[in-house]
């Protein structure tokens, strides 16, 4: 329809040049269009006749425009446009042969789709006016001969690597298109920004052409998992599985987690609207210290198209290290001493406690160096550092000198370090802490006024945010954790404080008689760690409340207490970008490095020792990213599918003594799966081709649009071109726009009688 | 006849019951068994910690409620006096009385019991007491001598922890340095023992610190045996009570507080 209006397809509009062929200046036709609107409205004016108000006007408005119109043609508009000259250029065509096109849809596989529109006459049509070349692609491009040689068995699509790759087997040669075919299921996460801008810097405009349903009619996909990369051993786990599915929408299904065999959790969930990606949380223990894989999955279900979605892997470094926790005590109180026990069995966490019983006393508990804590708190960021986490009791904001409030904020900010605050009548606004640094640091705002501790009785209430935490999660099931938390013993204390701050976290409230509901439980992240408010000392009655074999109480605390620390970064921060490479290579590795004061450290030597698949090793060199303070970067080609153990090691510098001690170390692990990808994400990703095209100049086609592609593909700056000048002043068009005003002048005239 | 049986048999008891009575010694400071005491401005304080005494059974008569009362409240409110002084425990001026008929004696995880070799614990108050142990709670016996009212302090005790020995506290143990170094111990004396030319009671010669622990290895019941710390309290305000006695009462007190608050 678009080609018979307007005579060319509607490329040649996009990438074309208007033109004025006339002879004549613009301006003069300009001049020509104001001279005919003014001698027209002189005789409309002149013989309006029965024609009042803006009757006249509209007549003049019609024929102004029609003279305008004739006289644009006169001055002979045309498009300008380059086309590839006939076969002086080549045209790239990549046929995507991965395991996903071969998705048999409507009795056809994608690949045969494709491979039966090249060969019904596109091929044709672009030989006769290019140089075709012909590739497959999947991980690696290879030039065929002919379509036939395709297999759809390549174990990952990467578009992107495919494209760059044709580019580079006609650097040399006039390439005037790259005509790619597939389904858009890209298994490198996308195409990036640096092949894009290669491809645009060359000129050279790709053409998509989509396969595949947009939709898939039945199917379960477990999307993605988000999970931490390492945790401490027995931490709870908390994974945001991405669920999408299609056709089972209201449908109950079981998500499971397991390690090895072992189910370690498992809830149902009640499928949402077709496509809609849903994200469900699953809590789990991460068990004792090793490498973990854990894989995630839905059970089939009748029906589904496709069951290799179902399941997905992820890997975590359950470490064994002992993060320390720092207590600072300003009196002794029952919640000090159930604390101290509710974690005295947690082999994860190593609690050193500062208690001052007396003015002048200190008492110290836990440190196997007692010379470290005979000063009390510590004065120096080395001295404090090397504590992960720490918690203030009742302690009055003075009672640390503003050197060590400074610290305290940059054990947050700098260090990384997770800080929890207690309740007590010593502490927050009866502790002089409204106007200290320290407010900063807390999650909510203070109240400024005296006497909000209260020794009343008071209920912890959970909020809909502490139902997922895993702070608050007491049993497995998310409703039997909420009724848990109602049948709680009351806190034997409580603390008023302020409203949250934007960006904090409230998971639980307080409820005591005559007092407004208040923020009792409050996290929020802070510079590079964590900050947390816990407005009471009366959690101990949920110990001395309840049966001495239940363990809700300590629990908690552990749970709290490991929030605190597990993502708190140790001086040597190892990272890859993600725990599993499905059919990529190419593992970006990164290493963070700080001194005891947890300053960026420049100028070391940072190596990275991978101990890969079949006890195969490798060492790497890390070098200093250009413009992050204290971070090296490095990327390695793992080769084989398996895991991957990468100790990160941190040497001192050239010219440092022989003998000097490394500085500091770190392991990761990620793994390499091949095959598994292509599972994923089947259905065809036409965004992704349409970006693709759109951004290089080209144009997406459906598989029905096809047979188009060998006419439109002629239209393109790269390759041998030639300029073509197409009129346009006979477009059918133009001839329909001059007889509709006409018409529309006759019409108005026959309505107001005047004709 | 029986009239005059009556009033001699009457003449006798009476008699002997006045000869026991001498053999105790004047007692200079004994206005009354319940020991009074003024009530504080703010007794009724909410505070951390309040000096919990035990209500139990105790069979015998002894003044108007029983022997769990000795010494109360003047004991109680200048201990308190003391422990609010010379630490930073946020601490009650009035005493709080425990009683085992119900669940209160789970919000005070301290607890102090006087004249133990004199209770008659019901299985219900032993099964009490074993699950408050048990969830945390800290007990303090004292004021019970000699091998006689060790066993019966024991009959209740084996009920409540049939299964676990009672040990002598070493002095290396955290309960005698927690605040205060106490490697040094003396027999505390009881105020019947004045004008102190001897420091025991009965055959309880020798003072012991003994202790029940729980599985990881932290006080639970810690008995202070041959030796009668509530009275030192009591009689500390006194010039005719030694100071040595005293001091080392209330620092025993303190540390046994102070340990059940961090252990």
């Amino acid at each position: 329809m678009f080609e018979f209006l307007f005579k060319y397809p509607a490329t040649v509009f996009s990438k074309g040049q208007f033109v004025l062929l006339g002879a004549w200046p613009v301006w003069a036709l300009g001049l020509a269009i104001v001279a005919i609107a003014i001698g027209l409205g002189w005789h409309v004016r002149r013989s309006r006749g029965f024609l009042t108000g803006a009757r006249p006007v509209a007549i003049w408005l019609l024929e102004t425009l029609l003279a305008a119109l004739m006289l644009f043609l006169l001055w002979h508009p045309a498009i300008s446009i380059a086309t590839l000259r006939p076969q002086q250029n080549i045209v790239s065509v990549l046929i995507d042969d991965s395991r996903s096109m071969s998705i048999r849809e409507d009795g056809k596989t994608r690949l045969e789709q494709a491979v039966s529109g090249l060969n019904n006459g596109v091929l044709d049509a672009l030989r006769k006016r290019f140089q075709v070349r012909l590739y497959r692609f999947g991980k690696d491009l290879e030039r065929i001969d002919k379509t036939d040689q395709v297999t759809g068995a390549a174990k990952a699509s990467r578009i992107g690597d495919g494209i760059t790759q044709a580019l580079a087997d006609s650097s040399t040669l006039p390439l005037g298109a790259v005509v790619l075919l597939s389904d858009g299921a890209d298994n490198s996460g996308g195409i990036d920004r640096d092949t894009i801008a290669q491809i645009r810097q060359r000129q050279i405009p790709v053409h998509t052409v989509g396969f595949g349903k947009e939709k898939l009619t039945r199917d379960i996909e477990i999307s993605d998992v988000s999970l931490p990369a390492r945790t401490l051993a027995d931490a709870r786990l908390a994974a945001e599985v991405t669920v999408r599915s299609f056709g089972y929408a209201g449908q109950k299904v079981k998500l499971a987690v397991r390690d090895g065999g072992k189910v370690l959790a498992s809830q149902d969930v009640t499928l949402k609207t077709d496509g809609a990606p849903q994200t469900e949380q699953l809590q789990f223990n991460a068990g004792i210290a090793g490498a973990k894989s854990y894989q995630f999955s839905v059970e089939p279900v009748a029906g589904e198209e496709n069951t290799g979605n179902n399941a997905i892997t992820r890997l975590v470094n359950v470490e064994s290290s002992k993060p320390r926790i720092l207590y600072m005590e300003g009196e002794p109180r029952w919640e000090f001493k159930f604390i101290r026990r509710a974690v005295e069995d947690d082999r994860s966490l190593e609690l050193d406690t500062i208690l001052r019983t007396t003015q002048n006393k200190i008492y110290t508990q836990g440190f196997a160096n007692q010379k470290e804590a005979e000063k009390g708190f510590p004065a120096k960021a080395e001295e404090l550092f090397v504590f992960s986490g720490l918690v203030i009791g009742d302690v009055e904001a003075n009672y640390f000198t503003a050197a060590q409030q400074e610290l305290i904020r940059e054990f947050a900010n700098r260090r990384g370090g997770g800080i929890l605050f207690l309740g007590g009548r010593a502490t927050l606004s009866d502790g002089g802490y409204p106007h200290s640094p320290l407010a900063e640091l807390l999650p909510v705002k203070l109240l400024d006024r005296k006497e909000t501790f209260h020794r009343d009785q008071a209920t912890f209430e959970l909020s809909p945010l502490g139902r997922d935490s895993i702070i608050c999660r007491l049993e497995e099931k998310p409703e039997r954790n909420v009724e848990r938390w109602k049948k709680m013993p009351v806190l034997a204390d409580f603390q008023e404080v302020g409203e949250a701050k934007p960006g904090a976290v409230v998971l639980a409230d307080v409820n005591a008689a005559g007092k407004k509901k208040s923020p009792l439980l409050v996290t929020e992240n802070y510079g590079r760690g964590r900050t947390a408010l816990f407005a009471t000392s009366g959690s101990w009655r949920w110990q001395m409340l309840q049966d001495h074999t239940d363990k809700t109480h300590e629990m908690f605390w552990t749970q709290m207490l490991r929030w605190l620390v597990t993502d708190t970064p140790g001086r040597v921060m190892s990272s890859t970008p993600k725990t599993v490479f499905a059919d990529e290579t190419k593992v970006p590795l990164r290493a963070e490095v700080r001194d005891k004061s947890y300053r960026p450290l420049s100028n070391v030597r940072v190596e990275a020792r991978i101990v890969g698949p079949e006890g195969s090793a490798a060492s790497v060199e890390l070098n200093p990213a250009p413009l992050e303070e204290g971070v090296y970067t490095a990327e390695f080609t793992a080769e084989k599918p398996g895991s991957y153990v990468t100790e990160i090691v941190v040497k001192p510098p050239d010219g440092a003594k022989p003998d000097a001690e490394d500085l500091g170390r770190d392991v990761i692990m990620f793994r390499r799966e091949d095959g598994v990808a292509e599972n994923f994400r089947v259905a065809q990703n036409r965004e992704l081709l349409e970006k693709l095209a759109e951004q290089t100049g080209g144009r997406y086609y459906t598989a029905k649009d096809m047979a188009k592609l060998a006419d439109q593909i002629s239209y393109s700056e790269a390759g041998i071109t030639t300029r073509e000048t197409k009129d346009i002043w006979d477009m059918p068009v133009v001839f329909l726009f001059a007889l509709s005003l006409r018409a529309a002048e006759w019409l108005l005239r026959r309505k107001w009688g005047v004709v | 006849m029986r009239l005059r049986i009556l009033i001699v048999a009457s003449v006798a008891i009476l008699g002997c019951f006045t000869i026991v009575q001498a053999q105790r010694g004047y007692n200079p400071f004994h206005d009354d068994d319940d020991s009074p005491a003024p009530m504080p401005p703010d007794a009724s304080e909410k505070t951390e910690w309040a000096f919990a005494r035990l209500i139990y059974p105790s069979g015998r008569f002894y003044g108007p409620r029983g022997y769990w009362t000795i010494d109360s409240p003047k004991a109680d409110r200048q201990f308190s006096l003391g422990v609010r002084r010379l630490t930073r425990i946020h601490t009650r001026s009035k005493e709080e009385f425990v009683s085992l008929d119900n669940d209160d004696v789970f919000k005070w995880p301290w607890l102090y019991a006087v004249e133990t070799g004199h209770w008659m614990l019901t299985d219900e108050n032993c099964k009490k007491l074993r699950e408050y142990l048990l969830r945390g709670g800290f007990l303090m016996t004292d004021d019970f001598h000699g091998s006689e009212e060790w066993e019966v302090f024991m009959a209740g005790m084996s009920r409540i922890f049939p299964d676990r020995p009672i040990v002598e506290i070493e002095n290396h143990d955290p309960i005698f340095h927690v605040l205060y170094d106490l490697d040094e111990r003396v027999q505390v004396p009881g105020i019947v023992n004045y004008p102190f030319h001897q420091t025991h009671e009965k055959d309880g010669t020798v003072p012991h610190w003994r202790a029940i622990y729980d599985d990881r290895g932290r006080i639970m019941v810690a008995m202070c045996f041959n030796q009668d710390n509530g009275d030192a309290w009591e009689w500390a305000d006194s010039p005719n009570y030694p100071e040595k006695f005293a001091s080392q009462a209330f620092r025993t007190g303190i540390n046994y507080i102070i340990y059940s608050m961090t252990h």
